[in-house]
């Protein structure tokens, strides 16, 4: 159930990710490419509810997938997000994260994580590697921290929801 | 599994990336893995880019039927010029023939076409890529991809009717160039820092570079042919040491790509690349 509930939050995201993409003026999809990592998103937030073993290897599939999207050598975002994947977890098992901004700091410091692993490696295996901007790491870092909040709150909602549905059918069962 | 074994796990998974990294670097476009996404995303990413396309298409008709009718007209009239113009360049081009074959002077081999539409385009910082619905007859590894206005890269990953293509503009990219008005020769290369600019390395100081003058490849990377425009120069700074720092517009508007073509060309032949065994790409 819950690989069947992965599976679809990534399909779900690949397809936010194309849509977005192309929807977009070329202006806003740039904006959209560059400081909305909805993988990375999927990937904490799965992390944040599964063991470090788990979150190692989705990582590992996650940032796989990202890299068939990018350019450069392929295995870049893998390697990054096998660590991000990792981290997430084991952090999650040693702090209580229950509140919608514990949720958008953690995404945003995986943010930051990612893409400065992301950079060393580039220094490492690039002829001519570059650093990244700033001001786009801490947009991307804002952006992804502020959707990984939102969804973790719909996803809280919707689950409450389903619980208190759940009871009431229950309730009545037995007064039935 | 306990947290120990797990982080034994880690440092395994980290270590075979770092080799398979390490190994990749010399054989891109190999990666089996990289296939298989590009299999399972390749039609995603298809279907998605055929929305917006048939859509706004179908509005855009609607909204500017006038336009489409003047513009047609003015296209027509192009047209003639155009077919005026080849036939004009058809007799240049036998007298080149003629003239070469007089002093027996051998013509590289110039490739045919096919378009390819675009499905996906990377537009995040340095690793600039797109992918490509190659079609029925599959694409291979270093084929060059034009547009209509010049250079758009090379193919680096093909696997079925996808392809991925590295363009110009990627940091990691060079193609060996040319300055039109000179015959200089350089390598261009992304300028990186997300502009979408080119630079134009190794012209030495002497050689004679100015703002306006358009690059074109050079045909001797083994890659491109030659006579792809690249890009116009934009600005000439005399480097720090032997060379100039030049840089480049793209000829090519890599935001409004929607079709390219792929080149069939084979610059050198596998039996004469393999005698040569330093040589790359």
């Amino acid at each position: 159930m819950r690989a069947l509930k992965l599976l679809g939050a990534l399909a779900a995201a690949v397809l936010f990710h194309f849509l977005g993409m192309h929807l977009l003026p070329a202006h806003l999809a740039s904006f959209f490419a560059r400081g909305v990592d909805v993988f990375l998103v999927v990937l904490v937030l799965y992390a944040l509810e599964s063991s470090s073993l788990a979150a190692l290897f989705v990582g590992l599939a996650i940032g796989l997938l990202h890299d068939t999207l990018t350019g450069g050598p392929y295995g870049l975002f893998g390697f990054a997000d096998t660590i991000v994947g990792y981290s997430t977890a084991r952090l999650a098992q040693r702090l209580v994260i229950q509140r919608a901004t514990g949720v958008l700091a953690l995404v945003s410091f995986a943010a930051v994580g990612q893409e400065a692993i992301v950079a060393g490696l580039a220094f490492l295996l690039q002829p001519a590697p570059e650093l990244p901007d700033p001001v786009w790491v801490a947009v991307e870092a804002g952006v992804c921290g502020v959707l990984g909040m939102l969804i973790h709150i719909a996803w809280d909602h919707w689950q409450r929801a389903a619980e208190a549905r759940r009871r009431g059918r229950m309730s009545r069962l037995r007064l039935g | 599994m306990d947290e120990r074994r797990t982080g034994w796990v880690l440092i395994v998974v980290l270590v075979g990336q770092l080799v398979f990294l390490a190994v990749q670097g010399a054989r891109t476009g190999h990666s089996y893995l990289e296939r298989a996404g590009l299999r399972v995303l390749g039609p995603g990413a298809r279907a998605v880019a055929g929305l917006p396309t048939s859509f706004s298409s179908f509005r855009e008709g609607l909204r500017t039927r006038g336009g489409l009718l003047a513009e047609n007209r003015r296209l027509r009239r192009e047209v003639e010029d155009l077919k005026l113009r080849l036939m004009q360049l058809s007799d240049v081009e036998n007298e080149a023939r003629r003239l070469g074959a007089a002093v027996r002077y051998a013509t590289p081999p110039t490739g045919r076409i096919r378009a390819a539409d675009v499905i996906y385009v990377d537009h995040s910082s340095f690793l600039r890529s797109l992918i490509l619905y190659a079609g029925e007859t599959p694409a291979h590894a270093n084929q060059p991809v034009l547009s209509a206005d010049g250079l758009v890269g090379r193919v680096t990953t093909a696997t079925g009717r996808y392809a991925k293509v590295q363009l110009v503009t990627d940091r990691a990219a060079s193609v060996g160039a040319m300055v039109l008005r000179t015959r200089r020769q350089g390598v261009v290369r992304g300028s990186g820092r997300g502009s979408g600019s080119l630079e134009l390395d190794y012209v030495p100081l002497q050689a004679d570079v100015r703002p306006g003058d358009l690059v074109l490849t050079a045909g001797i990377d083994g890659v491109y042919p030659r006579g792809i425009p690249i890009g116009t120069v934009l600005s000439v700074v005399p480097g720090g040491q032997l060379f100039h720092k030049i840089l480049l517009a793209p000829a090519v508007d890599f935001g409004t790509l929607d079709q390219v073509y792929l080149l069939d060309y084979q610059p050198v032949p596998p039996t004469v690349r393999e005698a040569v065994p330093g040589a790359r790409p």
